[in-house]
């Protein structure tokens, strides 16, 4: 949850005054025009960026207050592009991890879609999209509460596309929350009815996908 | 006087190919040249009275510390702090070394040989400083998102730079590696033939030529790693993330 959210950067205001509820182990899209703020405001969820006004709450709790390492083992961001660690595929799910063997990385890979055999696969033999579910377990092993997803098939072809619109589906159905940036008006129709739309830094519009693109601003169309 | 104008006509060729190449470096280059002219006249003619006295030869050691931290500082621009982090990372380096040499009796306490000793130290910390800086800057400017991604996964930002400083330090130590490596076969360094030509003994220039090399190498391995690290930090802001 968002509450009167106020980011500047470069003497620019990127986010004006957002709050919001994000509903728990729901799918919420934010989508908008580029450059209205989207990406900003996932990236005060888990404090890569430090707002100058207002407060991000994560269960009621003030996230200044969570130590930002243990915040964003709670929250996972994945990025647009994936971006995978040099090593295997093992050494990326195990990356930060005190005691990997505690943690079961066979069956955290399955659960995104990958065969359990990857494991021992050098990473830069996998594909856009096989890289890209490789990204969400590596945020999933550490079992987050909350996924915040920036534009994750932006990089990726169609069939790809779907499959991480699947499993996206698929993680909420199991709990978890997530909140996907994207500017595809229809992906976000795919995925999910809690839409939110964010224009010139301001949250303007929520409800479903028609809802939202009845407010869209029309020059930016 | 003749080898001098010899070796002016030389530049003068290598600034030509920069000007043929579009090198755009020539003001650099010629305020490099004309530098080094001024300093080294104003060095010979002040050396003999800091040869004489401990305390202007200390002096004197101070003045090259604060020229060197200055010229890495310039070279780290984009860098917070860069100044400062030029003058701990070479004072990291060639201090403990200095001290170790002088301390221990490697070499008496006297103008003759701290200046050239501490001269030949602070230059190979500030080369060091300079190159592990600037690769390590470049290095974490043009993966931020790389780091981010690291950072999201919920670790220190100490721990998501450790990747990139071991290359950025690594480069930095190539040439004195090299220098240590290749001397006596491809090159003979500075200290070895002022010795020889100052009419010491072979043997002796050798001697003082590894004490260099030596010393040089933990200097640089200090100043590098130290810079390294300051480097890394200075990109990030409260909160473990990252600042640009």
């Amino acid at each position: 949850m968002a509450e009167g959210v106020c980011l500047e950067r470069g003497g620019r205001r990127v986010l004006k005054d957002v709050s919001t509820a994000i509903e728990r182990a729901q799918v919420t899209a934010v989508v908008g025009p580029s450059g209205s703020g989207k990406s900003s405001l996932l990236r005060c969820f888990n404090r890569l960026e430090e707002p100058q006004e207002g407060r991000v709450l994560l269960a009621g709790e003030d996230t200044r207050q969570i130590a930002p390492v243990e915040l964003r083992r709670r929250v996972g961001l994945i990025a647009q592009m994936p971006t995978i660690f040099p090593g295997g595929v093992r050494a990326n799910l195990a990356y930060g991890l005190d005691d990997p063997e505690d943690f079961d990385l066979r069956t955290t890979l399955e659960s995104v879609g990958l065969p359990g055999h990857f494991l021992e696969r050098p990473s830069d033999a996998l594909s856009g999209g096989e890289a890209q579910r490789l990204c969400i377990a590596r945020a999933l092993v550490r079992s987050p509460e909350v996924l915040l997803l920036d534009e994750p098939t932006a990089s990726l072809d169609r069939d790809a596309v779907r499959t991480i619109e699947r499993l996206i589906w698929d993680l909420a159905g199991r709990g978890l929350t997530i909140v996907i940036v994207t500017h595809d008006l229809g992906q976000a129709g795919r995925i999910t009815s809690h839409v939110k739309l964010m224009v010139d830094g301001r949250l303007t519009a929520e409800g479903d996908v028609g809802d939202v693109e009845l407010a869209w601003p029309k020059e930016q169309r | 006087m003749r080898a001098v104008v010899i070796s002016l006509a030389l530049t003068a060729a290598a600034l030509l190919i920069t000007r043929i190449q579009n090198l755009r470096i020539e003001s650099e280059f010629i305020v490099a040249v004309v530098r080094a002219a001024v300093q080294l006249a104003v060095v010979a003619v002040v050396i003999g009275t800091v040869f004489d006295h401990l305390g202007l030869s200390g002096l004197f050691v101070l003045v090259m510390f604060a020229a060197a931290s200055v010229t890495a500082g310039r070279r780290l621009h984009g860098v917070k702090g860069a100044l400062r982090i030029g003058a701990t990372s070479i004072a990291a380096g060639s201090v403990p070394a200095l001290l170790a040499l002088f301390g221990l009796g490697g070499y008496e306490l006297e103008p003759r040989f701290v200046i050239p000793i501490s001269g030949i130290l602070i230059g190979g910390a500030m080369t060091a400083t300079t190159l592990a800086g600037r690769r390590i800057r470049d290095e974490i400017t043009s993966k931020v998102a790389e780091i981010e991604a690291r950072l999201s996964l919920g670790v220190t930002a100490r721990f998501a730079l450790r990747s990139y400083l071991p290359s950025g330090i690594h480069g930095a130590l190539i040439p004195v590696l090299d220098q240590t490596k290749n001397v006596g076969l491809i090159t003979l360094p500075g200290a070895f033939v002022g010795m020889i030509l100052g009419g010491a003994s072979p043997v002796e220039a050798a001697q003082v030529q590894l004490t260099v090399l030596f010393s040089l190498l933990g200097v640089q391995t200090m100043a590098a790693s130290v810079c390294a690290v300051r480097v890394g930090r200075s990109f990030v802001g409260p909160g473990e993330r990252m600042v640009l």
